[in-house]
C-alpha cells in the first residue's frame, strides 16, 4: 500500500466520493459546494439587486450629490445656533494671563509659525509680527481681520472657517500682549508702515 | 497505448525559483526601507533616487511582478509538465520567458529609480518596457497552449484553468491599460483623460490583483495543497463554481477603487454590487483548499510546508472578506486613503502570496534536490516568525487608520474641524508607522532563515535536471460531447473552447463598465472654465509624476463635509478633462492638492512658501515627514520636450491650437519669470530656469479654472 493510499484511507467515508479523476496522483472527491456557500452566494446576489433598484430605479437611495447636500444642511442648522455674539466690529483683547497662555497653542496648532516664526520673528514666506511695522495695520480690529479674512493673494490664508471668533480673538490678544515688542533672534526686516 | 518514457524540465523550474528567492530579498528590503523612510525621514537620504516617491512603486512592483511573478511562474513550470504528462513545448520559449522577464525587472527597477513613470499603480512601467512585457507574455502564453496542446493527460485540472484564465486576461488587461502616446523614449501620456483613466486604471489595477496574485495563486494551490497534504480535493463541484464566479464577478469590481470620487454613480454602483458578490466564489477557493486537508489536520503541526499553507489560504478568506467589507461605501468613506489598504493589501502579500510560496519552495526544492530539506525546526521558525510579522505589521496599521479617518472627520461643537492642522493627524499615528516597521523587520529575518535553509538543502542534494517520467499517448477521441459526458468535463478537455469562453467570461463586465465610460458622453460634465494648462504647468506636472507626489497626496476632494471644510470644493468630473493620466492618488499620507491653486481656498501657500518647503519640509511644517526635494531648486528645467509634449497631448485629444508647440517654450519662460520675480519679492533669489518653479506654477494651476468660473458667475 503506498503512503497515498493510506493517508486517503485516513477517512474511508470519503472513499466513496472520489471520483476517477487522477491528475499527477491528484485525486478529485465529489462532495457538493458546501450549502452556507452557495447560500450566502446567492444572498448577496438578491442584495445586490435591491441595492441596484434602491439607488437607480426606484430612486429611494440618495445619490451622491444628495448626500452631500443632506449633511451640509445638517451642518448649517447647528451652525446656525452657534453664532459667536461678536465678530470683528466690536473685537475686544482678551488680559487674562490664563487665557493667554493658551494663544501659544493656538499658535502652534494653526502652524503659524511655518511662516511668521517660532517666536513671531516672521521668514521668508510672512512677516515679522514682533516689531512696530504692519502692512494691514496694527489695531486689534485689523489683526483680527487679518487673521480671518487672510490675504490669499500673498499667500495669508483666510481662517474664518478653521477657527471660532474666539479663538482669532485670543490669537489677536496673544500676538498684541505676547509678541509686539518683544525682539527674537533672526527678527525679519520691518515691511510695511511704522505705528506708534 | 504503450507507454512513452519522457523528462521533465526541472532546470527551469530552478531558474526561477533562484529568481524569487533574490527577487523577494530585493522587494522586501525596499518595503523595509519605504517603512523607514515614513518611520523616519532621514532615510530619505536627500537624493532623488532613494526618495520614497520613487521608491515606493519599486517595491510594489518588485513585490509583485518580481518576487510573485517568478513564484507562480515557478509553481507553474513545474506543476503544467507534471499535469499534462509532458516536457514543457519548448525549453527555448521557457528560457527565452525567464530572461525577458528578468530584464523586464531590471530595467524596471533602474527606470523607476530614475524617475521615469507613467504612474498608474502597478502599471508604472514606461511604455518600451510595457512592450517587453507584452512580448515575454505571449511567449509564456504560446509556450503554456503549446504544452497544454501535446498533453498525455485527458482532460485539464482545475489549476490549469487558472494558469488559462490568467494568461488570458493580463494580457488584455495590460494592453488596454498601457496605450499611451510617447513624446520621448522614456516618456508617453496615457490615451484616456480624468475619470476614464481612473476607471481604465482601477479596472487593471484591481484585476491585477485578481489575475496576477489570485488566479494563479489558486492554481498553485490547487497543485501543491493537496501534493503536500496527500488528500484528495475537498469538492471538484465547487472547483468549477468557484472558477467560473470568481473570473466572471472578479473583472467588474474595480470601480470600488474610486468609490465617492468624481465617478458615475452608476459606475460606483457596479463596483460595490460586485465585490459583494465576490465573497462567496472567493470563499470557494479558501474553503476548498482548507476542507481537502481534512484528515491531514494532525500533519498540520509537524509539516512547516502545511503551515504555511493553511495561514497563506486563511490569510486569503481574511482578505476577501475584507475586500467586500471595504468595497461598502460607508466603510470605504472612512478606510479610503488611509492605512487601512495598506495594512489589507500585506495581509494578501505577505500572508496569502508570501506564505503560499514559501511554503511551495519548502516542499519543491527537496525534491528538485533529491533530498530532504535541512532543517525542519528552522522553518517552523521561518512560520513563526513571519506569522508574528505579518500580525506586528498590520494591527497597527488598522489601529492608524481608523485614528486618522475620525480626526480628519472629527468637528467641534461650534462647526469647525477638531484638527485643521493636517500634521497633528499624522504626528498622531506617527508610532503605529514605527512599529510596522518591526513587524516588516521580523517578517525579513524569516525570510533570511528560509533562505539559508533553502541553500543548504540545495547544496546537499543532487539537482536533478530532467527527471524521467512515462505515460501513454492519448487515444484519439471524437471533438463531439460523449454520450454520459458532462457539458463541463466536455469542455474540460477541449482547451480551445475552454480558453475562448474564460475571455468571455471576463470580457462581458470589461466591455459594459469601459465602453460606456469612454464613450457615453454625459457620464462628465463639461466645465467651460477648464481649460489645459500653460506649458509650464504642464512641465511642472511631469515633475510631480516624476517624484511620485502622488503616492502620497491625492488631488481628489470627496464630497464630504469633513473634506469640503478642510480641503475646498469637492472634485468634479468635468475638471480632469485635459489629465492624461488623471492624478488622484490613491493614499493620504499628505494633504489632498486638489485645490492646492484656489487662492484663498485653505490649501493655497504661496509661491515662497512651496520654495522653502520643497527646500526641507520640517523647517516650514513642524514634524513633517516628507522627504527633501533640494534638487529641484537647482536642477535647470529641460525644456527639450515641451514641443514634443505639446504635440502628443494634443494627440491625445488636448486641444493646444495647432503651432502652439512652436510658441510653448516661450510662454513658459514668461510664466516662470513671473514667479521668479515673486520670489525675489518675497527675498529668495533664483533664477526662472529651475524646476521648482514649474513645480509652484502647477501646484498653483490645482483647481484653478474651476473656482475662477466660480468667481465669474458672481
Amino acid at each position: 500500500m503506498s503512503t497515498e493510499e493510506k493517508n486517503l484511507n485516513n477517512r474511508p467515508e470519503d472513499d466513496k466520493l472520489l471520483l476517477d479523476h487522477d491528475f499527477d496522483g491528484i485525486r478529485e472527491l465529489n462532495n457538493p459546494p458546501p450549502p452556507w456557500l452557495m447560500l450566502i452566494f446567492y444572498a448577496t446576489i438578491i442584495w445586490s439587486v435591491f441595492y441596484v433598484f434602491h439607488y437607480h430605479i426606484l430612486g429611494t437611495g440618495p445619490s451622491q450629490d444628495e448626500e452631500y447636500a443632506e449633511a451640509m444642511k445638517d451642518a448649517e442648522e447647528t451652525a446656525a445656533i452657534q453664532v459667536a455674539d461678536f465678530d470683528e466690529a466690536n473685537i475686544s483683547l482678551i488680559t487674562d494671563e490664563a487665557l493667554l497662555a493658551k494663544g501659544i497653542e493656538i499658535y502652534n496648532a494653526k502652524a503659524c509659525m511655518a511662516c511668521h516664526g517660532g517666536a513671531g520673528e516672521g521668514n521668508a514666506i510672512g512677516p515679522n509680527l514682533t516689531d512696530k511695522y504692519w502692512l494691514h495695520g496694527n489695531k486689534a480690529e485689523d489683526i483680527f481681520k487679518s487673521i480671518k479674512y487672510g490675504f490669499p493673494e500673498k499667500g495669508m490664508t483666510p481662517y474664518k472657517d478653521q477657527m471660532s471668533n474666539e479663538d482669532i480673538q485670543l490669537l489677536t490678544s496673544y500676538i498684541v500682549a505676547k509678541l509686539v515688542g518683544t525682539n527674537p533672534a533672526n527678527a525679519k526686516e520691518p515691511q510695511g508702515d511704522l505705528y506708534e | 497505448m504503450e507507454k512513452q518514457i519522457f523528462y521533465y524540465d526541472n532546470k527551469i523550474v530552478r531558474m526561477f525559483g533562484n529568481a524569487t528567492i533574490l527577487w523577494a530579498l530585493v522587494g522586501m528590503l525596499v518595503g523595509l526601507l519605504v517603512a523607514l523612510q515614513l518611520a523616519f525621514p532621514a532615510f530619505n537620504f536627500g537624493l532623488p533616487f532613494t526618495t520614497f516617491g520613487r521608491v515606493r512603486p519599486i517595491h510594489t512592483n518588485a513585490i509583485i511582478f518580481a518576487f510573485v511573478g517568478n513564484g507562480i511562474f515557478t509553481g507553474a513550470y513545474y506543476s503544467l509538465q507534471r499535469l499534462l504528462k509532458t516536457r514543457m513545448y519548448s525549453d527555448i520559449l521557457g528560457r527565452l520567458h525567464f530572461w525577458g522577464w528578468q530584464l523586464v525587472i531590471v530595467s524596471a527597477a533602474i527606470s523607476l529609480a530614475l524617475g521615469y513613470t507613467a504612474s498608474k499603480e502597478y502599471a508604472e512601467l514606461q511604455w518600451p518596457i510595457d512592450i517587453l512585457i507584452a512580448v515575454v507574455w505571449v511567449i509564456f502564453g504560446w509556450n503554456m497552449f503549446a504544452t497544454i496542446a501535446k498533453r498525455r493527460v485527458r482532460h485539464i485540472y482545475v489549476a490549469i484553468w487558472f494558469y488559462i484564465s490568467t494568461v488570458v486576461t493580463i494580457a488584455v488587461l495590460h494592453i488596454i491599460n498601457s496605450l499611451a502616446i510617447p513624446y520621448s523614449l522614456m516618456g508617453a501620456y496615457s490615451i484616456y483623460a480624468g475619470i476614464q483613466d481612473a476607471m481604465v486604471q482601477w479596472w487593471y489595477g484591481h484585476n491585477a490583483v485578481a489575475f496576477f496574485l489570485t488566479t494563479p495563486m489558486l492554481g498553485l494551490m490547487y497543485y501543491f495543497l493537496p501534493k503536500a497534504a496527500n488528500r484528495p480535493v475537498y469538492s471538484y463541484k465547487l472547483s468549477i463554481v468557484h472558477f467560473w464566479t470568481l473570473i466572471f464577478i472578479y473583472i467588474w469590481a474595480g470601480p470600488h477603487h474610486l468609490l465617492y470620487q468624481a465617478l458615475p454613480d452608476w459606475a460606483q454602483t457596479m463596483g460595490v454590487v460586485f465585490s459583494v458578490m465576490l465573497l462567496m466564489p472567493s470563499w470557494g477557493g479558501m474553503i476548498n483548499g482548507l476542507l481537502t486537508l481534512r484528515g491531514a489536520w494532525d500533519r498540520v503541526r509537524d509539516s512547516a510546508v502545511l503551515k504555511f499553507m493553511v495561514v497563506a489560504v486563511t490569510a486569503y478568506g481574511m482578505s476577501t472578506f475584507e475586500g467586500p467589507m471595504l468595497s461598502l461605501k460607508s466603510v470605504n468613506a472612512i478606510s479610503h486613503f488611509t492605512d487601512w489598504t495598506i495594512a489589507h493589501v500585506h495581509i494578501g502579500g505577505m500572508g496569502w502570496n508570501g506564505f503560499l510560496i514559501f511554503g511551495m519552495i519548502y516542499w519543491l526544492w527537496p525534491r528538485l534536490f533529491g533530498t530532504k530539506l535541512f532543517s525542519e525546526k528552522m522553518a517552523n521558525t521561518h512560520f513563526w516568525l513571519g506569522t508574528l510579522g505579518i500580525i506586528i505589521y498590520a494591527v497597527p496599521l488598522y489601529w492608524a487608520a481608523i485614528t486618522q479617518a475620525l480626526m480628519w472627520k472629527e468637528f467641534t461643537a461650534e462647526g469647525f474641524l477638531a484638527y485643521t492642522n493636517f500634521m497633528e493627524t499624522v504626528t498622531k499615528i506617527l508610532p503605529m508607522y514605527q512599529l510596522r516597521v518591526l513587524g516588516g523587520l521580523l517578517y525579513l529575518v524569516g525570510f533570511l532563515l528560509f533562505l539559508y535553509n533553502i541553500i543548504v538543502t540545495a547544496k546537499s542534494g543532487k539537482f536533478i535536471g530532467d527527471e524521467e517520467a512515462q505515460a501513454a499517448d492519448l487515444e484519439p477521441i471524437s471533438k463531439k460531447r460523449q454520450p454520459g459526458e458532462t457539458a463541463h468535463s466536455w469542455v474540460e478537455r477541449r482547451w480551445v473552447p475552454f480558453t475562448i469562453l474564460a475571455f468571455i467570461a471576463i470580457f462581458v463586465g470589461s466591455a459594459i463598465e469601459i465602453i460606456p465610460t469612454l464613450m457615453v458622453k454625459s457620464n462628465v460634465p463639461t466645465i467651460a472654465s477648464v481649460k489645459p494648462i500653460t506649458p509650464l504647468e504642464l512641465q511642472g506636472r511631469d515633475i510631480y509624476i516624476r517624484e511620485g507626489c502622488y503616492t502620497c497626496h491625492s488631488q481628489q476632494v470627496r464630497p464630504f463635509r469633513s473634506e469640503v471644510v478642510r480641503y475646498g470644493e469637492y472634485s468634479k468630473a468635468g475638471e480632469f478633462v485635459y489629465d492624461h493620466p488623471y492624478l488622484w492618488g490613491s493614499k493620504r499620507t499628505g494633504p489632498d492638492l486638489a485645490r492646492a491653486g484656489v487662492k484663498g481656498g485653505k490649501m493655497f501657500k504661496s509661491a515662497a512658501w512651496h520654495y522653502n518647503h520643497m527646500l526641507n519640509p520640517a523647517e516650514v511644517v513642524e514634524n513633517s515627514i516628507m522627504p527633501r526635494y533640494p534638487w529641484l531648486i537647482e536642477n535647470d528645467l529641460d525644456l527639450s520636450l515641451t514641443e514634443a509634449k505639446i504635440n502628443a497631448l494634443r494627440t491625445v485629444g488636448v486641444p493646444y491650437p495647432e503651432g502652439y508647440e512652436k510658441q510653448a517654450n516661450d510662454d513658459l519662460k514668461k510664466q516662470a519669470q513671473m514667479i521668479a520675480d515673486e520670489l525675489k519679492a518675497a527675498g529668495i533669489n533664483t533664477t526662472a530656469d529651475k524646476e521648482i518653479i514649474a513645480l509652484i506654477a502647477y501646484m498653483h494651476a490645482l483647481g484653478r479654472d474651476i473656482s475662477e468660473s466660480k468667481t465669474a458667475q458672481k
